[in-house]
């Protein structure tokens, strides 16, 4: 194998020129490729942060209780031993909190909106507070300071709430100032209260703009329930990967102790209001959920963005193919004479056919591993630059404000792995011809 | 009665190649034996069918009529694979043009059949192809690339090639062509002395007299029949088994 090795490089060597331009494409496909395939990562995790930073536990246990059939009251009632059983009933866990859900008419002195409120036990947020950054004042008032106003920890007071950035300055509030929360309770009245402003958070994407934290307690007199009532026990797992692995050993441990668990549907607890209340049965019923499930109404930019980049990358795979294939060409018509002394001292056709599929790989090897190294270089310096996205809708879509890229082994490999073979296989019908030619004709054809 | 065993046998042999709406006969109905040990030229003027015949013998081309046997076996009924291995394991070329690989040195040209053979160790490959190009004096040359060669140097370097895996046939198509008259003499004194050292059966084509006048048998073709099938000076390997026997 060494030597054909060793034929293959130097044949790429002789034909600089070709080669150089090969390389040089090549690498900057695998680089291209290697840059997006780090914006659709990063696009991934940041949905994954925010989604399980503002909505979802890894691993949710919710659940739907109906007094009457006709109902759809999205709480888990009984709450302490609904959580114990799942502390029993799974492994591998980094961390369970349990949090309140519900809907409101968010009300300002000068305006309101419809938010999803979040009932939070403060005692149990600390990675919430890790996440959170508030924000200056500027960020969300004309003519604010710099300075950074409240504390998300008091979200551990009664009455109180924490907001976005975007929302404080549609409703024109600073902290301090109160909002008046009114809500349909599950029995059909009206109920409000109101609530301090703790914090201002920065907005971390489109489901900021949605999302308001308040203490539970209060949510849940709000909603009049009692305290052993929740929304969702939210489970943090070592691995997030194995999410769909430990939903289904969950489901089949509370099974066994007796709770009637909801069929699994992909959507988020709110999508399912109108298929349960249309549901002929009454009681507790879980609900478990990953959190692709609880944001896969945001999935479509992941695969928005994957199909743009498989398309792009695809025409400049098919363009860089027909280069490789025609310098292949090239080289089995430069080389015919070769390929007849070669076949005449008692070369097989499987390995003329091997020495020029190997002059492709390693030009495609070479690189594939340029282009991936450089990729991986931009894409983290780009990340570590915090590159700031300026226009809304390209904020929203990327779901954070600035230009987060991540490359890993995987990508730079799949990217490398996927090309060199792309390049293995342009140069395959090339290499086959060559391996067809009679020696004889080859002989000839030195004249 | 023959003194060495056949090693080539040609019979009733035609070749005909398609030129357009003509057929080029090639060969007509050539009848030859080639035994092992012969320093064998094959001569005629140009189209008279010598490289045909040398390409025929040296299965890289299939006879359009009548039957080849090349140590023994019918080069019609075997197939691709079995042709290479063939070529692989009995047969050495030399070329007019050289044709060694531009990219490989001196020694990796001539060490290169004894990869694809495959069975050796590296050692033992170093010192065959080590003893084959001290054989051909170029042991100096060694780590030296073709175009750093002379066209002698070249041949030597095709010779050594050719010898290397110690093929029962070496098939040298007009060897010295594109040598001067010194350097062709010496390449044909060297492939006589490997004949008589290595009793390596040689057949070359050539239409250059002196160099026929060197072979211990000239088959003359003309017009893709053999018209004379002669003995020259009987030297070499082939010469001394009739002698003894008789």
């Amino acid at each position: 194998m060494g030597v054909f090795i060793r034929i293959a490089l130097r044949n790429l060597m002789q034909a600089r020129l070709r080669s150089f331009f090969l390389t040089v494409a090549l690498s900057l496909v695998t680089m291209l490729l290697v840059i997006l395939l780090g914006l659709s990562q990063g696009l991934t995790e940041t949905i994954v942060k925010n989604a399980t930073t503002l909505a979802s536990g890894h691993l949710n246990v919710a659940g739907f209780f109906k007094a009457k059939a006709s109902d759809a009251n999205p709480i888990v009632t009984h709450r302490a031993e609904v959580r114990k059983a799942v502390e029993e009933s799974i492994t591998g866990v980094d961390f369970i909190i349990d949090r309140a859900r519900g809907w409101a008419r968010v009300v300002s002195d000068v305006s309101s909106m419809n938010a999803g409120l979040t009932g939070v036990d403060a005692k149990e947020e600390s990675r919430l507070f890790e996440i959170l950054q508030l924000a200056k004042q500027s960020e969300y008032k004309e003519g604010g300071s710099d300075e950074v106003k409240g504390d998300a920890r008091r979200l551990a007071n009664k009455n109180t709430a924490l907001i976005f950035a975007a929302q404080a300055k549609r409703l024109e509030v600073d902290v301090g100032d109160k909002l008046t929360v009114a809500v349909e309770t599950m029995k059909g009245a009206r109920n409000t209260a109101e609530f301090e402003i703790v914090g201002i958070a920065r907005d971390i994407g489109i489901m900021s703009n949605w999302s308001v934290f308040t203490d539970k307690a209060s949510l849940l007199e709000l909603y009049r329930l009692d305290a052993d009532v929740t929304g969702a026990i939210q489970i943090y797992l070592d691995d997030v990967d194995r999410a769909p692995k430990a939903m289904g050993e969950l489901r089949l441990a509370l099974e066994d102790k007796g709770y009637t668990v909801m069929e699994h549907d992909p959507r988020p607890f709110w999508a399912k209001f109108e298929g349960v209340s249309g549901e002929d049965w009454t009681g507790q019923r879980l609900d478990l959920t990953t959190w692709s499930d609880e944001v896969s109404f945001l999935l479509w930019i992941i695969t928005a963005v994957d199909s743009i980049s498989f398309v792009l990358v695809g025409i400049l795979v098919v363009i860089i193919a027909v280069g490789i294939m025609n310098s292949m060409w090239m080289s089995v018509r430069e080389r015919t004479p070769e390929v007849g002394t070669l076949r005449a001292i008692g070369m097989s056709r499987r390995r003329v056919l091997l020495m020029f599929m190997l002059e492709a790989l390693i030009l495609g090897l070479v690189a594939t591993s340029l282009g991936g190294a450089a990729g991986a270089f931009i894409a983290r310096s780009i990340d570590a630059a915090h590159v700031h996205v300026s226009v809304d809708a390209v904020r929203l879509i990327l779901m954070s404000d600035t230009l987060h890229l991540s490359v890993g082994v995987q990508q730079v490999l799949t990217a490398v792995i996927a090309f060199t073979l792309i390049s293995g296989l342009s140069a395959l019908w090339p290499a086959y011809r060559a391996s067809r030619l009679q020696p004889v004709t080859a002989i000839q054809h030195i004249g | 009665m023959r003194a060495m065993p056949a090693i080539v046998q040609l019979q009733g042999v035609h070749k005909d190649y398609p030129l357009g709406n003509l057929v080029v006969r090639a060969l007509r109905g050539v009848d030859l034996t080639f035994d092992k040990g012969e320093f064998t030229t094959v001569a005629g003027p140009s189209g008279s069918g010598k490289t045909t015949l040398l390409n025929l013998v040296g299965c890289v081309d299939t006879a359009t009529r009548g039957t080849v046997t090349v140590d023994g076996a019918s080069t019609s009924a075997l197939k691709e694979s079995k042709l290479t291995e063939l070529r692989l394991r009995k047969l050495g070329f030399i070329f007019q043009s050289f044709n060694l690989i531009g990219v490989l040195n001196l020694f990796q040209n001539v060490e290169f059949p004894l990869l694809l053979q495959g069975g050796l160790t590296k050692g033992e490959r170093e010192s065959r192809v080590r003893d084959i190009v001290d054989k051909v004096g170029l042991t100096e040359q060694m780590k030296q690339r073709p175009n750093e060669l002379s066209g002698g140097q070249r041949q030597r370097v095709a010779i050594a090639r050719a010898l290397v895996t110690r093929p029962s046939i070496v098939l040298a198509d007009e060897p010295t062509a594109n040598l001067d008259s010194g350097t062709g003499n010496a390449i044909i004194d060297l492939m006589k002395h490997l004949n008589e050292t290595e009793h390596t059966t040689f057949i070359f084509s050539t239409h250059d007299s002196r160099v026929m006048s060197r072979a211990s048998r000239i088959v003359q073709l003309v017009d893709g029949k053999v018209v004379d099938d002669g003995h020259g000076h009987r030297t070499g390997a082939a010469a001394v088994a009739p002698l003894a026997e008789a």
